[in-house]
């Protein structure tokens, strides 16, 4: 197609020119398509980490007055903190039947992991464990039902070196005793209900003999159907909460959803900002375009006058800002690739969530935007061209 | 004709004694905030098949304006324009176009070949206008060859020629399409003498073959090539 190859020749032709309008496309689609792969990939990272917890509803004393302080005389500083009275509990358990309801009980206190070892301080909670299996999955071990035995969180065994039939001391000078480890907890990431990944889990007897204690500080509810979030975080509420605000229920995945949402818009936000910077590629695409036009009016002149159409013309012009726009983008969505693997590996320090389909997705918005953007650009330049008057056109010097 | 053969069997359908263009009662006043100018005032005539005619005059008597007219770039403001028997008037900016384009070819004083194309696209690029194909370059090759254009010279590009040469690619892109007319704006006007009578004697050889020409021209010398003269003076035909 002959307007086809003038196109190309013009491009080739002005090749500086061209290059300075395809760069202004490249760095839009790079920074639209790095931007998006970034966001993406933050919102897979935190997935990954949440996706444990996405079907609990986790119960939690009200900070926000009301409630009732109670001593918790559990914590090494024994300071008075807010629980979950076993009542409380009970009503919880009552309110979200048939699912399970697992009270947690939590502290931090100092350990021993060897002899001669320095002491160091770890989070300790104290589950069931009838109900450790509901919450937590071993990655190597097997579950303890002796008040004797621990599990440990798979960061506290790699940074501690901690093995299964490790003994472990707890307390200031293992005043509290000593565990043996059974088994190790697969990593969770953020969670949540516990987040086990550096702590240790113990039995909810030792912890009550150990602290002293006989309340709780969440319950987690295991909700089967996921469905039931919403009815059964409104029946806790309901139960609870009837003249005073005693418990915060925080429902997982809505919360979920909230972090992906905020994400989502931070992600747009930032490619909105990369898409400026398409803008401003595109009115540079219009320029040389306006340009080419003006360069070319006697030549658009004697094309007309030698019989071709106004569509023609216009086409002409059209395919010229589709090879800026299309080779620009290309280049652009290829950059786009090294873009986001430098990013992931600076910022998420993995380039794990690179090559999945919803952030090569990204690539694919940013070259088509690319294209779009010269394509929408350079159609004034080319429908004026179409519209010159032949005889002025064939008159301009 | 021995140039292009396809033209003698087109030009079979034209009634020998229809004109293959004729002008009546043409105006032609284009509006100024200074007042309306008459560039053309109640022009008439025809051309016949296979005249040669010069069309002369002094600056601004409106020799472009009609050049303008009798190549469908411009409409009149009154009167009748016929290209082989077709009304012009009627006709919209799209069939004016394919009508320039079938009917009509174009040389210019300052040859206006394509500088990206070279020699044979040049040529053929009013052919792919009409068969929005690529097309065979043969035929493109035949008429060069027919304007005495040498074979070598056919891949360059306008610029590597001389003014000769590129006014007979011009000639040859104009008789590609085998038009009833050929209007020629001063064709000689940017060339030497001696070069300036090749493209005459060129454009004399064609029309000895059967090609209509119309040549606007200040040279008395060139217009003696013309069979008939259309002398024009203030807008209207003096002679």
């Amino acid at each position: 197609m002959i307007f086809w190859e003038i196109a190309k020749r013009n491009t080739r032709i002005h090749l500086l020119r061209s290059s300075l309008a395809m760069l202004g496309i490249v760095i839009g689609v790079v920074a639209i398509a790095t931007m998006g792969i970034l966001g993406n990939s933050m919102v897979l990272a935190v997935t990954d980490s949440l996706r444990t917890v996405g079907d609990s509803v986790i119960v939690t004393p009200h900070a926000g007055g009301g409630g009732m302080f109670r001593g918790g005389g559990g914590t090494s500083g024994g300071s008075a903190t807010l629980k979950i009275t076993d009542q409380e509990f009970q009503q919880i358990q009552r309110a979200s039947a048939p699912n399970v309801a697992i009270p947690v009980l939590q502290t931090a206190d100092r350990m021993k992991l060897g002899v001669g070892s320095d002491d160091i301080v770890a989070s300790i909670y104290g589950i069931s464990p009838e109900d450790v299996p509901d919450l937590l999955k071993l990655k190597e071990g097997a579950y303890s039902r002796a008040n004797s035995g621990c599990l440990v969180g798979a960061k506290f065994a790699d940074d501690n070196k901690v093995k299964v039939g490790s003994r472990i001391s707890i307390g200031t000078d293992g005043d509290k005793g000593a565990l043996r480890v059974s088994g190790i907890i697969e990593e969770r990431g953020m969670a949540f209900d516990v987040s086990t990944d550096s702590a240790i889990v113990v039995t909810k007897d030792w912890f009550d003999n150990a602290y002293n204690r006989n309340d709780y500080d969440k319950v987690v509810v295991k909700v089967k159907n996921l469905d039931d979030l919403p009815t059964v975080t409104t029946a806790i509420e309901k139960q609870l909460n009837k003249r005073d605000k005693i418990v915060d229920v925080m429902d997982t995945r809505k919360t979920m959803e909230t972090i992906f949402q905020t994400f989502g818009q931070i992600t747009t936000f930032v490619s909105a900002i990369g898409g400026i910077s398409m803008i401003v590629a595109g009115v540079s695409i219009l320029n040389i375009m306006m340009m080419s036009v003006t360069e070319r009016i006697k030549e658009i002149g004697i094309m007309r006058s030698i019989g071709a159409q106004r569509k023609e013309v216009m086409s002409m012009f059209i395919y010229e800002a589709l090879i800026l726009g299309i080779v620009g983008s290309v280049i652009g969505g290829l950059l786009s690739l090294l873009g986001g693997y430098a990013v992931s590996s600076m910022m998420l320090q993995t380039t794990k969530y690179l090559f999945v389909p919803s952030s090569l997705i990204s690539i694919v918005y940013g070259v088509s935007f690319g294209i779009i953007v010269s394509l929408v650009c350079g159609m004034y330049p080319a429908w004026r061209a179409a519209n010159l008057n032949p005889i002025d056109a064939l008159r301009h010097e | 004709m021995v140039l292009l053969p396809e033209k003698e069997q087109e030009v079979t359908t034209v009634a020998d004694d229809q004109p293959v263009m004729s002008f009546r009662d043409v105006v032609k006043v284009y509006p100024l905030p200074a007042g309306d100018v008459t560039a053309l005032d109640r022009v008439t005539f025809r051309v016949d098949r296979g005249e040669f005619i010069s069309i002369m005059g002094p600056s601004g008597s409106g020799k472009s304006t009609l050049l303008n007219l009798m190549g469908c770039l411009d409409t009149p403001t009154s009167g009748d324009i016929y290209i082989s028997g077709t009304r012009t008037g009627d006709m919209s900016d799209s069939d004016l176009t394919n009508l320039r384009r079938d009917r009509i070819g174009f040389i210019f004083q300052y040859f206006n070949l394509f500088p990206l194309l070279n020699v044979i696209e040049n040529v053929t690029f009013p052919m792919m206008l009409k068969s929005q194909k690529s097309v065979d370059p043969e035929k493109g090759r035949e008429v060069l060859r027919a304007v005495s254009l040498e074979e070598p010279l056919f891949t360059h590009t306008p610029m590597e020629l001389s003014g000769g040469q590129q006014q007979r690619v011009a000639i040859a892109r104009a008789l590609i399409n085998d038009p009833d007319i050929l209007l020629c704006d001063e064709p000689t006007g940017n060339l030497d003498s001696k070069t300036g009578a090749g493209i005459m004697n060129l454009m004399t050889e064609l029309n000895r073959k059967g090609t209509t020409i119309i040549m606007v021209t200040h040279d008395q010398h060139i217009a003696e090539y013309s069979h008939r003269t259309i002398r024009i003076a203030d807008g209207r035909i003096v002679e």
